[in-house]
């Protein structure tokens, strides 16, 4: 019998530990080690954020869907990884501490065979002074839609502005993110609009003033170096797009910006151009930058071997090219493709738990020297995919023996697919619906922009939005292992 | 070496450009292509997307020389005007735009490293945010309202003269479409309302009425929807972009209606007609 064990379950770990438990035959285990209790379909939490969803449309028990699989379910975190074992035993395990069903603080060791690292990020508030309360959690300053809680908190000190608002109050609201480093920038996006929507609907928009803040140094970049938009018949660029989008809704923007610095009621800001600047808020949901969720790991000693395993920033080394050096030597190559990690073949990483090799888009630095761009994405679609072909490999490596041939999902030969809500509604929704191909620019396969044009682009209107809200539907159903689960595409 | 320039109707140049990678020798013989091709066509600006290298690099020709900015990106933009603009891609055709005229500007030099440059001139102003949009993607014509495209491509074969620039190039906060659905709307409330009246004691004279009410209200309801999806469309082709004048918006509000007024109609016929 093989112990594998998934370390995380969302998007990404959820989706590695149910294939796994499919494919897999009774006689192995499958462990699943989270400190929730509960599956967050975290691209609606957008909606939670502005009040049309409740928590509980966004979320989901895991216990009992992993019992009626046959996962063995650990509410716990992870704290170590120890993939040589200890002075007693070779045997590679890791250690946890329950956050949940009832041993609350009780620590444990897990043995495993293999182990899959899909923990996710951690929300680095603390990045950014003030954006954090110096604890690693969101700060009293300003909201975010990072998870369902949180979500539900933007929703009701929104409601609280929009009540102002409607006795007169003219309020400033500012959505963005809260550092130079910061990916997601899709999810503020989509706030910043749903925001606009139903002040709309509330009949308050003219009592605010809402402004963009973000990292992209152009608008519609993304974090994916921008793309096509179909609007009305024409082929136009994201950046166009993005910048009528804005102004149409009466939204002004400030781009190219590290926000160094969060107080009440005021953030403080470097511009790539090396200005220095101040918005005042009343609302603000500002995004945090991702780090790793600070995993140890030690060698049968007990020494820390930490930084072989994991990148500086926290994320788990995995088959990737780290040395790839100055921007104009990245290669599509350098991508991870079988997630593995270099020195433990039995350990894996998906989802946002494995480091990239660089960034997506394009490095920059402010004059200051001050790094300001957008990390590379990694949620959504290729986290499943990823979760599934390492899910895959293990399988493969246990069913088949340790020879058997890995599965890839490299990002630079993948598409993704992202519909980003502008507005929810069943006639006045508005959603654009992108694809990129591939994820990671390919310079070499496509000269100059690094994409296959024809795979590359997007579309807004009424019909995004009802892609967004089947999409909604069906993730949740899959996710909930619900008859012809696996026939839904990740 | 002097490269063929792209002109209108010429598509090849819709596509976003790759950012400068690199800035040895490919790189040179891109910013030598540029400067070749603006000596021989006497060009003020050129971007390399225009000679059909995918990349963001763009040449002005500030007094004598040929400055290079490699992956430029205006970080602030400030005070909106009316420019009226001649490229060469458009065969020299004036196309008023609006363009900002204070703008900061991030770029790399032939060196690779970041530079920034401060523009308070409004034809300075207007050739980067021009050439800018070149590398993204953007002509002076996407720059127009749709209708407005429209027209000028029929200028740029001759026919008829290039638009002039209109205010309203966004969609407006309070269109007039809403008030063919306002309208419609109290008409369907009171359709609604006459479907309870048989559960009071209501005389057969007085729901007849209603009836007639409900006879008459259902065509208006349909004709207003009408109107609203002739006009929505009429509206929308004023705007150079409007996500709530949407094709797919309008279907949606017409369909919810008229799927509402059937079945307030029907289920009238047989609840508050008293024949």
């Amino acid at each position: 019998m093989a112990r594998l064990i998934v370390m995380g379950g969302g998007v990404s770990g959820h989706t590695a530990a149910t294939f796994a438990r499919k494919w897999l035959g009774d006689e192995h285990e499958v462990v699943v080690v989270t400190p929730n209790s509960q599956w967050n379909w975290i691209p609606s939490n957008i909606w939670v954020g502005v009040g049309q969803l409740a928590k509980e449309d966004v979320v989901f028990s895991l216990a009992p869907v992993y019992e009626k699989a046959g996962i063995d379910f650990k509410q716990a975190k992870a704290v170590s990884i120890h993939p040589h074992g200890n002075k007693e035993s070779d045997k590679e395990y890791i250690t946890i501490e329950y956050t949940g069903q009832d041993k609350e603080g009780q620590t444990e060791v897990i043995e495993y065979d293999y182990l899959i690292n899909a923990t996710g990020p951690k929300l680095n508030f603390d990045a950014t002074p003030g954006l954090g309360n110096g604890k690693g959690h969101l700060g009293e300053h300003t909201v975010s839609v990072c998870t369902a809680d949180h979500a539900v908190h933007a929703s009701l000190e929104l409601n609280q502005i929009f009540e102002k608002a409607k006795k007169g109050e003219r309020q400033k609201i500012l959505v963005g993110t809260g550092h130079g480093m910061c990916t997601c920038q899709g999810a503020a996006f989509e706030y910043i609009f749903n925001i606009e929507h139903e002040a709309n609907k509330a009949g308050v928009r003219d009592m605010l003033d809402i402004k963009w803040i973000s990292n992209e140094s152009f608008m519609g970049d993304f974090g994916m170096g921008g793309l096509h938009m179909k609007v009305g018949g024409y082929v136009v660029s994201s950046k166009l797009f993005a910048e009528s989008l804005f102004a149409e809704r009466d939204v002004p923007w400030i781009i190219g910006a590290h926000v160094n610095k969060v107080e009440a009621g005021k953030v403080s800001y470097e511009l790539l151009d090396g200005t220095m600047g101040e918005e005042e808020f009343d609302f603000a949901m500002l995004i945090p930058p991702f780090a790793g969720v600070g995993l140890k790991a030690y060698d049968k000693e007990g020494a820390d071997i930490t930084s072989n395993i994991f990148a500086p920033n926290g994320f788990m080394k995995v088959d990737a090219k780290y040395d790839a050096g100055a921007y104009e030597n990245w290669k599509a190559s350098d991508w991870p493709r079988t997630y593995q990690n270099p020195d433990h073949s039995n350990m894996f990483a998906c989802g946002i738990a494995f480091a990239p090799p660089h960034l997506i888009s394009k490095p920059a630095s402010s004059v200051n020297g001050t790094p300001i761009n957008p990390t590379p994405p990694r949620t959504g679609m290729p986290a499943g995919i990823i979760g599934k072909a390492v899910a895959h490999s293990v399988c493969d490596l246990i069913n088949k023996g340790k020879e058997a041939h890995l599965h890839e999902a490299s990002m630079a030969e993948m598409g993704a697919a992202c519909v980003a809500s502008a507005g929810k509604g069943l006639t006045s929704g508005t959603a654009a619906a992108m694809t990129v191909y591939p994820v990671v620019p390919d310079f070499e396969k496509y000269p100059g922009t690094g994409r296959d044009t024809d795979y590359t682009f997007g579309e807004i209107g009424l019909a995004g939005h009802w892609i967004k809200h089947i999409l909604h539907h069906m993730f949740i159903y899959k996710a909930k292992l619900k008859p012809g689960w696996t026939l839904i595409p990740e | 070496m002097i490269q063929t320039l792209k002109y209108y109707p010429d598509t090849s140049i819709n596509v976003n450009a790759g950012p400068v990678r690199d800035f040895k020798e490919s790189y040179l013989l891109i910013y030598e292509d540029i400067v070749d091709t603006m000596k021989e066509k006497e060009l003020t600006a050129l971007s390399a997307i225009q000679i059909g290298h995918l990349y963001q690099l763009m040449v002005i020709k500030e007094d004598k020389e040929y400055v290079a900015y490699a992956n430029p990106r205006i970080i602030t933009q400030k005070n909106i005007f009316d420019s009226t603009e001649i490229c060469s891609y458009f065969h020299n055709h004036p196309i008023t735009v609006k363009r900002y005229q204070t703008l900061s500007i991030i770029y790399e030099d032939e060196h690779g490293n970041m530079q920034t440059k401060k523009v308070d001139n409004k034809e300075e102003a207007s050739t980067f945010q021009r050439m800018i949009d070149y590398l993204f993607n953007t002509t002076l014509i996407d720059r127009l309202p749709l209708h407005q495209k429209e027209q000028a491509a029929r200028a740029m074969a001759g026919k008829g003269d290039m638009p002039i620039l209109e205010e309203n190039a966004f969609c407006p906060p309070e269109s007039k479409k809403v008030y063919f659905v306002s309208v419609a709307d109290k008409l369907l409330f009171f359709m609604l309302v006459s479907l309870f009246l048989p559960l009071f004691n209501i005389s057969k004279e007085t729901l007849s009425s209603w009836f007639t009410y409900d006879k008459v209200a259902f065509p208006m309801v349909i004709a207003l929807m009408v109107g609203f999806f002739i006009f929505a469309n009429y509206e929308a082709k004023k705007f150079k972009q409007c996500t709530s004048c949407q094709v797919g918006n309008n279907i949606g509000v017409v369909l919810k209606r008229v799927i509402f007024a059937l079945v307030c109609i029907v289920s009238a016929y047989f609840i508050v007609n008293p024949n």
